[in-house]
């Protein structure tokens, strides 16, 4: 009776040490798949907020500044902003809208009128028309002394340098992932060409060269990596979906969606590809390298 | 065809297995290397086969000296070297037939030319009803079949053979012999190294005899077989 049995000349499927390559694989792809999502949405989250902010400034006038109320020297201060090259609206926040700020923090309670706040007038600039913000403060202090005019830079700045080390650290965990990876597959593939030492050397002296061996090695590899790539990828998805309904559930502008643009699917698409690839060619060079050192 | 100078062999610092052997093989020629066990025979076998380089002395095949070879020139020169391993050397997970095509597949022929050869020469050595049947579950004779079967099927320039009739009968070790005997009228340079000297005597071709990693007898000018088949001996074509 036939049985199935391999046709390569190196029985690599047999081995104790290749059989958990896969799920090894799959690890690596999914800790990569979580790193790679990651990063893509903290690079989202840094432009919506640069290009969220930019153009946008905020003018605080002191409560105990005539200008923080309405009459005529806040008509005054709004038509001298107005009048700044550049500047595309200018419109004073009310009362109302001040308290319902506060309100997530202060309670409904509390009335805003009790308290001395500084009036916020929004400011909104055309990006691209080199609006002269040293100067506009000086014309804010002629106007109405002790204003503050605030371009939101140094807070942005925080938050794109914190949204770029998460990136970087991202990458990083990819780099080290892959890194593992290549050298978790030269360990089996080590272990397979001791394993299987007679038959390579049957091999050899048959006439096979170091890459006909290598190409059983690395044909091998590339099953086992995009089989583990592949289940690697089918576990990220629903735990990238399951972070993403539970981000989604706090609402919060400042987290991330963790929502990716149509064009950077196939990047995590691609992971388990290059998870193959890597494997493949990590096989490849561990053999004809160990092979080369042979007499 | 193969060309021993001063050939010395010991592995590390042990005693001197092969001792100053100079011999030459001329290309078409059948020769036999006979000696006791420990002799040196299957050393001076693996060394024409690239298996093993000499520790002292020169070997030459095919016109080119061994010791300036690559990796990639010692598996090409490889290819037009077939050899009968004493203990077969057989792929344990792959069929009679996988364990024949494999010089084929190695050296990149087509895998539909190779099955035809492949399947007509498992039928004349007498194993077409064995094609898929795996090392572990043929005889020694059996396997020893295989073993030349795959030796042969690159059609070498060299055939080498160790102790090829070890498992077999005196009636079988005989046909394999005139087997030998058919290889060699294409061409093929035949070398066998055995212990069984009766067996050889039957045979008129030239033998070193090696003793204590000494060629004590090297007949000179040993050409193409003298003796090229005998009518009513067994051809290529009837099997074994």
């Amino acid at each position: 009776m036939a049985r199935k049995r391999s046709r390569q000349p190196v029985p690599l499927d047999r081995d104790a040490s290749g059989r958990y390559l896969p799920v090894l694989v799959a690890i690596m792809v999914y800790l990569a798949a979580l790193a790679l999502a990651g990063a893509l949405s903290f690079n989202k989250l840094a432009e919506r907020w640069d290009t969220g902010l930019a153009g946008a400034l905020t003018v605080q006038v002191p409560a105990e500044s005539r200008a923080s109320q309405d009459g005529p020297e806040l008509n005054a201060l709004v038509s001298a902003l107005s009048a700044t090259p550049g500047v595309l609206s200018v419109e004073p926040m009310e009362l109302g809208e001040m308290t319902a700020l506060l309100e997530p923090w202060l309670g409904d309670t509390v009335f805003a009128i009790d308290l001395p706040l500084p009036r916020l007038i929004a400011v909104t600039i055309d990006p691209g028309a080199g609006v002269d913000i040293e100067a506009l403060r000086q014309k804010l202090q002629e106007v109405a002394p002790g204003s503050l005019l605030d371009d939101h830079q140094r807070w942005l700045a925080r938050l794109l340098d914190l949204a770029q080390a998460i990136e970087i650290m991202a990458g990083v965990v990819v780099v080290l992932v892959v890194f593992a990876a290549c050298i978790m597959v030269a360990f089996v593939t080590r272990m397979g060409l001791a394993a299987h030492d007679q038959a390579i050397e049957v091999l050899h002296l048959i006439g096979a060269q170091d890459s006909y061996v290598a190409r059983q090695f690395q044909n091998h590899a590339l099953s086992f990596g995009l089989r583990g790539g592949l289940l690697g990828l089918a576990c990220a998805i629903p735990t990238l979906y399951l972070v993403r309904v539970l981000l989604q559930r706090i609402d919060s502008g400042l987290l991330p969606e963790l929502s990716l643009r149509p064009y950077e699917w196939p990047l995590l698409v691609l992971l388990p590809v290059a998870a193959a690839l890597i494997t493949m060619v990590t096989a490849r060079i561990t053999v004809m390298r160990t092979l080369a050192r042979m007499p | 065809m193969v060309r021993f100078e001063d050939v010395v062999l010991r592995y590390g610092n042990g005693p001197e297995i092969l001792k100053r052997i100079s011999l030459e093989f001329d290309p078409g020629s059948y020769h036999f290397l006979v000696g006791a066990s420990g002799a040196g025979k299957s050393s001076l076998l693996r060394m024409m086969f690239l298996g093993q380089r000499p520790s002292a002395g020169r070997v030459a095949l095919f016109g080119r000296d061994v010791a300036g070879l690559s990796r990639r020139e010692t598996a090409l020169l490889r290819r037009r070297i077939g050899v009968v391993f004493q203990d077969f050397r057989l792929l344990d997970h792959l069929t009679a037939r996988e364990n024949v095509a494999l010089p084929l597949h190695i050296s990149g022929q087509a895998r539909a030319h190779s099955t035809k050869d492949v399947e007509e020469l498992l039928g004349w050595v007498g194993l077409a009803d064995h094609m898929d049947a795996l090392p572990q579950t043929l005889s020694g004779g059996q396997k020893q079949r295989v073993a030349i079967a795959r030796a042969v099927i690159g059609r070498p320039s060299l055939l080498l053979a160790d102790e090829p009739t070890g498992n077999l009968d005196d009636r079988m070790a005989v046909r394999l012999l005139y087997l030998f005997e058919e290889l060699n009228k294409i061409g093929t340079t035949v070398v066998i190294a055995t212990h069984n000297e009766s067996l050889v005597e039957r045979f008129r071709h030239p033998i070193t005899r090696l003793r204590d990693g000494e060629a004590l007898e090297v007949p000179e000018g040993s050409g193409p077989a003298r003796h090229p088949g005998r009518r009513g001996e067994p051809t290529l074509r009837d099997g074994i």
